[in-house]
């Protein structure tokens, strides 16, 4: 088994420093930062407000996301972010809920250090919840890195994105689920929940086989990732109860 | 649109009348005296120019950036200086993507007046080429949080992020000393950009009521307010600029009073920036000393001589130029040639924290004396594994120590750090015998208990991952 030398001394199956906060902004409904390492991104949501726009189905709730870069202009990256979040974060809430209504969710990237859609994910996913929005589940994200020869790293840093990198793939998988109900009621067409994928964005040549090699990987690691996000969505009490404007 | 128009937040008319009587008594709604200011924090981000002030509940970030373009037609040998303001949709429902507002065009009007028209940045330094190339300063204010007073809080950001950025130096050369090299942050060291003064923003509402004045008024009270009025005044006891637009009228002797309130606030918030700016410039030095202390420990090693002094001055240089992490792998191997022509091309850096390096230097020159009985110089060397996590444990050190006022206290504090690390860079080079990462594992325990868990969870994580898949 090959040894990846990586510039910060992980392991090719470690994760950088991981941290959640809640409740930062005093105006938005919810809001949340997360950081991997260096990679910090701030996300805020505004909870139902009346209409949907022109194009989108009035039958069900609508997701808006606005990504602000740190510096430049809004161009084609951005909205591309734009369009993978929303249709990501689509597929976690529950829609039929509030019909006819616009969720706004805002992501600011503070700074960009690899693995940024990752972080963004998360962080959406953590403000979300802050804000009370119903979801189904929750979503962690993960970026697997596929080097020259064939070995797969996790959480890229931007200087080991732009160097090693033959491609890489952004996975995001469901929240691993404790439940109170028995095993069997859970299961989707025989296998449970959390072994599917959200979405996957890939970069890159990769085979197939290396393509299931990031997928195993990812998946181990978003079980810690879970464990991670339901730990640090617990901890802070409701001590600011109201949010009305 | 409609729909959108319909979640516009409106204040009710008891609130209103609630601020605007407790104003007649002199008091505000956040308990504050009608010339008192929120509560101002500063804090920095990774990158050199970037910043975050939070005034009470407004929040914001600034950031600045440089690139070299060519210069206006008829100022060809000045730099530029561009603001752009950012009313993000998260700081309050009713500001849209897309186009920047009335409000946000004021607000970057304000800041602009404030630091290009008079003069605060010198923007003739900013020039390279005379007529060809010149550095061009963009400074973005995203705002966050908007719990008022947004004017103050978005200028305390770019002045911050002004004071804190680095940009790269570049030097003339080639045949006709036409072009231009800009040299990466690793070669040499970026340059501060020269400021002459702080243009401090104050912001000043009124109220319908007679001759009622606020200093930093809060959201609610601008929904209230009659009209507002901004003062940029510095401490040389300037006034930078005013802006009053429309709104209510007010006497000049309520104007006059508004200039001496506003020069006086400038005082306090311009102390508040240089303290906050104090530390910045305090830890950055620390992070290169600490940087180029382990590549010390290893050099002296390899070059094993009885002169230790001298050579640990040309490391004090080597530390100025700020060496990124592979070069200090590539150290390992570096021979006394290299060290001498690498100190050639020093830049002058940071000259009140030389004196203090070189004594720190000295210091550690002196353990080293103790070190060798427990240390193999000649042995197969630090491997790069235990050098990153000593690397790591000193960066976790120096976080763990609070960021000093005084600088002589943070070099001695550095110095003791190193002390520690010595033994710990000893025990994991006799014992590491094989590459396996138990070594660094087990330094990592013994030296920092805080450092310890978060990497233990990654390892028992990746190791169990590892099982799992």
């Amino acid at each position: 088994m090959m040894e990846i030398d990586r510039a910060d001394g992980r392991t090719p199956n470690q994760l950088r420093p991981l941290a959640c906060s809640r409740n930062i902004l005093h105006r938005a409904h919810g809001s949340a930062s997360w950081s991997q390492g260096d990679t910090k991104v701030l996300a805020a949501v505004y909870g139902p407000k009346a209409g949907t726009k022109k194009n989108e189905n009035p039958e069900k709730a609508c997701i808006e996301v606005i990504w602000k870069p740190k510096t430049g202009q809004i161009g084609k990256l951005e909205k591309e972010y734009e369009m993978i979040l929303k249709r990501t974060l689509q597929s976690i809430c529950i829609l039929t809920i509030n019909p006819n209504t616009t969720t706004s969710v805002i992501v600011q990237v503070v700074h960009d250090d690899g693995a940024l859609l990752t972080c963004a994910i998360n962080a959406a996913c953590a403000a979300l919840v802050d804000a009370g929005i119903p979801i189904k589940h929750l979503a962690v994200a993960i970026c697997c890195c596929l080097a020259e020869d064939g070995y797969v790293i996790l959480d890229p840093t931007k200087l080991e994105e732009q160097q090693k990198m033959k491609g890489f793939a952004f996975l995001v998988f469901p929240n691993s689920i404790h439940s109170v109900l028995p095993e069997g009621s859970l299961l989707v067409e025989g296998e449970p929940v959390e072994h599917g994928i959200i979405t996957s964005v890939t970069h890159g040549l990769m085979s197939v086989e290396e393509y299931l090699k990031c997928l195993e990987r990812g998946h181990a690691a978003s079980a810690k990732l879970s464990d991670f996000l339901r730990r640090s969505l617990k901890l802070q009490l409701p001590s600011d109860s109201s949010k009305a404007k | 649109m409609d729909a959108r128009l319909t979640n516009a937040w409106r204040m009710t008319v008891n609130e209103k009348k609630f601020i605007e009587t407790a104003l007649a008594s002199d008091l505000r709604i956040d308990g504050r005296n009608p010339l008192e200011y929120r509560k101002i924090t500063i804090k920095f981000g990774r990158e050199d120019g970037s910043s975050e002030v939070q005034l009470g509940q407004t929040h914001v970030m600034g950031f600045v950036t440089s690139q070299l373009v060519q210069p206006y037609r008829d100022r060809p040998n000045e730099g530029s200086l561009s603001i752009f303001t950012e009313f993000s949709p998260m700081a309050d429902p009713s500001f849209e993507p897309g186009r920047p507002g009335e409000s946000a065009v004021e607000l970057g009007r304000i800041i602009d007046r404030g630091l290009r028209e008079s003069r605060a940045v010198d923007t003739e330094s900013l020039c390279v080429l005379a007529g060809k190339l010149v550095w061009a300063i963009r400074i973005d204010l995203h705002i966050l949080d908007n719990g008022g007073n947004l004017v103050d809080a978005a200028n305390i950001a770019a002045l911050v992020a002004l004071l804190t950025f680095r940009r790269p130096e570049c030097t003339l050369g080639g045949e006709d000393g036409q072009q231009v090299m800009v040299h990466p942050p690793e070669v040499k060291e970026p340059l501060p950009l020269i400021v002459h003064h702080l243009p401090i923003a104050v912001t000043f509402a009124f109220f319908n009521s007679e001759h009622t004045m606020v200093v930093d008024p809060t959201h609610n009270e601008e929904a209230v307010m009659g009209g507002r009025m901004t003062v940029t005044a510095n401490t040389n006891g300037d006034i930078c600029a005013i802006q009053k637009a429309g709104g209510e009228g007010v006497t000049q002797s309520d104007i006059m009073r508004c200039l001496r309130l506003a020069s006086r606030n400038a005082e306090s918030i311009t102390k508040k920036i240089n303290d906050a700016v104090e530390t910045y410039n305090t830890e950055r030095a620390l992070r290169k000393i600490k940087r180029h202390s382990a590549s010390v420990a290893v050099d002296v090693s390899i070059s094993g001589g009885d002169v230790r002094e001298p050579e640990n001055k040309f490391f004090v240089h080597k530390g100025i130029s700020e060496l990124s992490r592979d070069q200090m792998e590539r150290l390992n191997l570096v021979s006394e040639e290299k060290c001498t022509s690498q100190s050639s091309d020093i830049n002058g850096g940071l000259s009140s924290s030389e004196q203090g390096r070189t004594s720190c230097q000295e210091g550690n020159a002196t353990n080293f004396l103790g070190g060798p009985s427990s240390w193999d110089p000649y042995s197969k060397g630090v491997d790069s594994d235990s050098l990153k996590v000593s690397l790591a444990s000193l960066g976790v050190k120096h976080a763990g120590i609070s960021a000093p006022d005084k600088h002589k206290r943070g070099e001695q504090k550095s110095t003791q750090a190193m002390e520690d690390k010595v033994p710990e860079d000893a025990k994991p080079a006799t014992s590491a015998t094989d590459t396996s990462r138990t070594g660094p594992q087990m330094s990592g325990e013994k030296t920092l208990k805080d450092a310890v868990k978060p990497k233990d969870k990654r390892r028992k994580r990746a190791s169990s991952s590892m099982n799992a898949s």
